[in-house]
């Protein structure tokens, strides 16, 4: 059996007053594609800020271990640093901040925090260039503000772009798949295809059947009510978008 | 006796009678008027009892810096002169034709120049200046001839490194002759005295010249910065001032803006950050004295907690100064919730058919951003570091001269 790279026991998490996650367990393994899928407002994108550490998302009770470790011990930069990514349902726009100099400090934040040297800023922009050519992103892109005035396809083409160059062992995507054309998604989808490997593991978070039938889920989960209701292989997440969530919500297991 | 700022000026009493007339002049001023107290309008927010009150020394030891402390490779970006402790650094100035500079206290011996003192403001409605006028020595002057044209940016560097307590007056003047253009930057960095500084630059534009006039002041905690810019802008001509301040104990920077013939034009962009323990003065005035005249001004603020920030900014519109426009934005960016803002615009109309506004806006770090800095593996003091720098962006942007804005996002 593979190794276990995340490990979430009976989470009990909400925002404000309002109780979000009821008792969610899931385990992710090394190499391992997992999908989530769930009604809009069902709680998957704040799992994934529970998971980041976003102030306002009180764990209640549970545990969530990352590599071994405490993950509700760090900070959010520190669970960066420890290779997890956020890819973010809607990414944040910063003006002011020019977007390759934003990633040329997190990146290095993260070597750094890994014990590894700098990249200085000539070889940063090769390698920035060589990532971004490969999303069909073009170099006066870069020079623009974070997500400032961005489509929101080129938002997660961004947002792909980071994960393709800060390489995180655990990726959340967060409905990479909205906003994004056909071409773009096969792009973006290829993209992800060839950053897996053995040490890494993506956890999807969609509504649609077909980001699948390019990123293949060895797992597929139904989340409702707060936890994770149905498990499965590929083919749920097909019987799914046939059935729609009704019937599957009206036969929940114990 | 009036402060311990004003001392003896027979020490300047060998220098020509005419000279001793400017300071006379201006001494008189100062006696009528007195320094600013708590009461006097214009300097309301900013106390400036602690400066009144300090002894500060004056040196009257030379008129020049002739050491070769701050000797320096010429470079192809600026033209560069140093002022070294207040005074000007003695060197070869290479410049082009038409550029002429002029250390003041030969300007002082010449009567071409002599109709430009004291004339871009009133010496009893500014007391610091008075006093500047009082010590009238040090400072230089930047001619250009009429259609003088030069990409090249004339870098003043201030440099105080031997001059605790000290009072030092610094009195430029900026002259473009007839569609003359150019970029004159002056940067104070003062590395860790506690001097009073307090200068004043008396500009005059002629017909359709340009000036693009850059100041930075990142002078010590210690330090005290008091400067007037007195500005006369004639038919067609313009003004651009950009100013950045930080992290000095008390600045002030006032400017005073006299639009005097038709389709003269100014744009005033102040970007500052108010550290801990500083008091930032931004006080602006800007005179549309005759019609189709054109103004606007923009700041953009980073208060820290316990700092105090003051901008004042006056637009006064004479009555046939029709179809003229004056505008003016200030955005604060609070980082704690213990700083002090005075933000107090003035619009003085007597015009019909003018286009005036003003606008101010306050707010906080936006905490999403926040997030997804640190969601990407920037620590939190960075993410902060990088948004504040990001509010101050917007301003750095109107730089066009990528020389110049490398000197400004130092
Ligand atoms: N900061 C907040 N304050 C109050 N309620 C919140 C907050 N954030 C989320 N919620 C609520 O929590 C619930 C779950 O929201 P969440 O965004 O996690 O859903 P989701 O499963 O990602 O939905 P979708 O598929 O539409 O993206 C929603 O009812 C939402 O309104
Ligand atoms: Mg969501």
């Amino acid at each position: 059996m593979s190794e276990t790279l995340l490990k979430i026991e009976n989470l009990y998490a909400g925002v404000g007053n309002k109780e979000i996650l009821k008792g969610l367990n899931l385990t992710i393994n090394k190499g391992e594609v997992h999908a989530l899928m769930g009604l809009n407002g069902a709680g998957k994108s704040s799992l994934s800020f529970v998971l980041s550490g976003k102030q306002g998302y009180e764990v209640t009770s549970g545990s969530i271990t990352f590599k071994g470790k405490d993950l509700l011990s760090l900070s959010t930069e520190e669970r960066a640093q420890a290779g997890l990514f956020l890819s973010m349902q809607t990414p944040t726009e910063i003006p002011g901040v020019v977007f390759s100099n934003f990633l040329k400090q997190s990146l290095n934040s993260i070597r750094k925090a890994k014990g590894e040297n700098e990249l200085d800023t000539i070889n940063f922009i090769k390698a920035l260039r060589l990532e971004a050519n490969k999303l069909g992103i073009s170099t006066d892109m870069l020079k623009r503000f974070v997500n400032v005035g961005f489509s929101g396809g080129e938002k997660k083409r961004f947002e792909t772009l980071q994960i393709a160059l800060l390489k995180p062992d655990f990726c959340i995507l967060d409905e990479i798949d909205s906003g994004l054309d056909i071409d773009a998604l096969k792009t973006v989808a290829e993209s992800i295809n060839t950053l897996k490997n053995p040490n890494n593991a993506f956890l999807i978070i969609t509504h649609y059947q077909r980001l699948l039938s390019y990123i293949i889920p060895d797992v597929v989960h139904i989340f409702a009510d707060g936890r994770i209701i149905k498990t499965g292989d590929k083919s749920l997440a097909l019987e799914l978008e046939k059935k729609g969530y009704t019937e599957f919500l009206n036969h929940k297991e114990p | 006796m009036l402060s311990p700022l004003v001392k003896d000026i027979e020490l300047f009493l060998n220098d020509k009678p005419s000279i001793y007339a400017l300071r006379k002049k201006a001494k008189d001023a100062l006696l009528k008027s007195g320094f600013p107290s708590s009461k006097t309008e214009e300097w309301k927010y900013t106390n400036v009892q602690q400066i009144i009150q300090t002894n500060y020394q004056i040196d009257t030891t030379n008129q020049i810096c002739s050491h070769h402390c701050c000797d320096h490779l010429p470079t192809q970006d600026f033209i560069e002169i140093h002022f070294c402790n207040g005074k000007i650094h003695l060197e070869e100035i290479k410049t082009p034709p038409g550029l002429n500079i002029i250390p003041l206290p030969i300007v002082l011996y010449e009567n071409e120049y002599k109709n430009y003192i004291f004339n871009s403001f009133d010496l009893e409605k500014h007391p610091f200046a008075a006093l500047n006028g009082i010590y009238l020595e040090q400072g230089l002057c930047i001619h250009a001839e009429k259609d003088f044209h030069s990409s090249t940016p004339i870098l003043i560097k201030y440099k105080f490194d031997n001059c605790d307590n000290q009072q030092l007056n610094i009195h430029n003047l900026f002259i473009l002759e007839k569609n003359a253009q150019l970029n004159i930057i002056e940067d104070f960095s003062t590395t860790n005295t506690s001097n009073f500084t307090n200068t004043v630059n008396e500009i005059y534009l002629k017909a359709s010249a340009h000036l693009e006039h850059y100041k930075k002041l990142s002078e010590s905690p210690n330090g005290i910065h008091i400067a007037l810019n007195g500005v006369k802008v004639h038919e067609k001509a313009f003004y651009k001032q950009f100013y950045f301040s930080e992290g000095t104990q008390i600045s002030r920077q006032e400017t005073i803006v006299n639009l005097e013939q038709k389709e003269a034009q100014a744009e005033i962009y102040s970007a500052y950050k108010a550290t801990r323990q500083t008091l930032t003065d931004i006080t602006t005035n800007i005179n549309h004295i005759i019609e189709q005249t054109y103004s606007s001004q923009y700041a953009k603020a980073v208060l820290e907690d316990d700092s105090s920030a003051t901008f004042q900014g006056k637009i006064y519109i004479a009555p046939n100064a029709v179809k003229s426009s004056g505008t003016q934005l200030h955005k604060a960016l609070y980082l704690g919730k213990t700083a002090t803002l005075n933000c107090k615009p003035e619009l003085e109309i007597y015009a019909d058919d003018v286009k005036c506004s003003h606008g101010a806006s306050s707010g906080e770090l936006d905490k999403e951003q926040i997030f997804y800095l640190q969601s990407r593996g920037i620590d939190k003091k960075e993410a902060l570091k990088i948004l504040t720098t990001a509010h101050l962006e917007e301003l750095f942007s109107f730089i066009s001269n990528p020389k110049i804005k490398n000197l400004f996002s130092k």
